[in-house]
């Protein structure tokens, strides 16, 4: 209806915790559920009694899966109060190679919150794409990103990659301009080993929340908050992981 | 207010006239559709008119002059006709009913049902658009979709009346015909082999009293009405009981005709939704329609599976 029906690029700030509905089989798009016997998981699934997200997440298989990665890495959290324990928030965090940062980061949320988290920056292709969706991924847009944080949920978004892990990388100005009006928390993430080899456990410092005004038609607020969230991950860094 | 509720026929068309009717403030209800509706209604007037009599159809709209349309004359294919009847039905309702209605000249208000289907699901779209997103339609009922939009929108503009797209997720319920609730009935259903992605649903009930609910706001635009949640095609099959049934690549070929001859065809917006999944963001119009509470997805889905028993009466009852 173009022209003539003109709205704010993005609908709305107000959080409207719509995205699974009354019927969930017992689990929760947002709050980790307790273990399940594996015999009545199975029947779980072969019933389809478990829900989905429009996003894709599958909450049931999350629960299943998460803790092999629990297996993987281990995680030492340090401010892992700041997480809301309820609504929506951006976790802006830095990156080296960006193949465990999202499980070290999933790992800390459920520990610390019990909360699921949706790691933004998933590929868009099917059979892969589809797979971590529904473990929790979802594509680096926008829309979609706005759209999870309006259903109250918790995302990720990484920093540019710093292969050598020399810094922080260039934050993404359009994924942030779809948080502004949410809180954005910066994140320091160390590895446990050299190129992230297990060797000790990863280390996660979680900083204060950074809350704007939240107009999201003013790209010179979501560039400030662009910039705060690069500048409050630099300074956990380099606080509580100095290089050497 | 008098208004005119084009495609009242349909199960979406007799249920919005059921929530008119409910409604104080609506005078008159008039309804059109080529077959007529499937229940019985109090105080609305229902003429049979088919669209493709585009001269009867324009001449009774000129005559009624209503004051607001509730345009749900858009048909999807395969639910009561195939794709190209479908397009057919949905422009020439579209063009004759809302042109004539213009040229009455009393319009003021204009809502017309619309489908999610219009934002598309090719690459680097969202997966779960808000109303800003652009409209970018893949499949043929999402370019009828939008097509209607696009005549609503400019006969609304000349009109100087607000137009209210209610863009609908897939309507599915056990009595309404829809391509999706007819698949997924099958004992046999095929599904994606390598993919299972989320699609989102919406309830008739929700979806007409959306349709209503539009007509008493002053909302100039596009609103998304989705069921909260999602399900998946393995899921929404197991839940029906039904055995899943893996296609892969050119399988899918067989399977749609073996499909067809089950009496179950898929038009492209079901193959596109069971292959990519379908979804939307429908916060904002629980925001302006206060809608409150939608039915979910995965209660529409469990509803479709579900029909009322059967109790057999003896003749003697029966005539008693």
């Amino acid at each position: 209806m173009g022209d003539r029906h003109p709205h704010p690029r993005v609908a709305s700030r107000r959080v409207t915790p719509t995205s699974v509905g009354s019927l969930t089989f017992g689990l929760d798009d947002d709050r980790v559920s307790p273990p399940e016997r594996p015999v009545s998981a199975l029947r779980r699934r072969l019933d389809g009694r478990y829900p989905r997200d429009p996003f894709g997440l599958d909450p049931h298989l999350q629960d299943l899966v998460s803790p092999l990665f629990g297996l993987i890495a281990r995680v030492e959290v340090e401010g892992g109060d700041h997480i809301p324990a309820r609504g929506p928030g951006l976790l802006v965090s830095n990156r080296g190679l960006g193949l465990m940062e999202p499980a070290v980061l999933g790992i800390t949320v459920r520990r610390e919150r019990g909360r699921r988290l949706r790691i933004v920056g998933t590929p868009d292709m099917p059979v892969l794409g589809d797979a971590l969706r529904a473990l929790g991924g979802i594509p680096a847009y926008p829309d979609d990103v706005a759209a999870l944080l309006r259903a109250g949920h918790l995302a990720a978004v990484p920093l540019g990659p710093t292969w050598l892990r020399t810094g922080v990388g260039t934050p993404p100005l359009e994924l942030v301009l779809a948080a502004t009006g949410f809180p954005v928390l910066p994140v320091a993430v160390a590895p446990g080993g050299p190129l992230g080899l297990p060797v000790r456990p990863w280390r996660v410092k979680v900083g204060e929340a950074i809350v704007t005004p939240g107009d999201p038609d003013d790209p010179l607020e979501a560039a400030e908050l662009a910039e705060a969230a690069r500048a409050g991950v630099r300074d956990l860094l380099r606080a509580h992981f100095p290089p050497g | 207010m008098r208004v005119l509720v084009t495609g009242m026929g349909g199960e979406l068309g007799t249920r919005v006239a059921q929530v008119l009717e409910e409604r104080d403030d609506i005078d008159e209800i008039v309804g059109v559709d080529f077959v007529p509706p499937r229940r019985r209604l109090r105080r609305s007037e229902f003429h049979r008119i088919d669209p493709l009599e585009r001269e009867r159809l324009a001449d009774f709209v000129t005559t009624l002059a209503p004051d607001a349309v509730v345009h749900v004359g858009v048909y999807e294919p395969y639910a009561r006709l195939d794709p190209r009847g479908a397009q057919q039905y949905t422009e020439a309702c579209t063009v004759t009913a809302l042109g004539a209605a213009a040229r009455a000249g009393k319009l003021r208000r204009i809502v017309v049902r619309s489908g999610v289907e219009i934002y598309g699901r090719g690459r680097g779209r969202a997966a779960v658009p808000d109303e800003h997103a652009a409209a970018a339609p893949t499949t043929a009922f999402g370019h009828s979709c939008l097509q209607v939009e696009a005549i609503a929108s400019a006969v609304g503009r000349a009109q100087h009346a607000p137009v209210t797209a209610v863009r609908l997720a897939p309507v599915v319920g056990s009595h309404v015909p829809s391509p999706l609730g007819r698949l997924l009935r099958l004992p046999l259903v095929p599904v994606p082999a390598l993919a299972d992605p989320a699609f989102a649903l919406v309830s008739p009930e929700d979806a007409s009293r959306a349709l209503v609910a539009a007509l008493g706001r002053d909302h100039d635009g596009p609103l998304n009405v989705v069921g909260p949640g999602a399900a998946s095609p393995w899921q929404a099959v197991r839940l029906g009981g039904r055995v899943p049934f893996p296609v892969l690549a050119a399988g899918w070929q067989v399977a749609y005709r073996m499909v067809e001859l089950a009496g179950a065809p898929i038009p492209s917006h079901v193959a596109e939704l069971l292959a990519k999944g379908r979804a939307a963001d429908g916060a904002r119009a629980l925001e302006v329609l206060g809608l409150g509470r939608l039915r979910s997805t995965l209660e529409i889905c469990v509803e479709l599976f579900e029909w009322a028993t059967v109790t057999h009466i003896r003749a003697s009852q029966a005539a008693a």
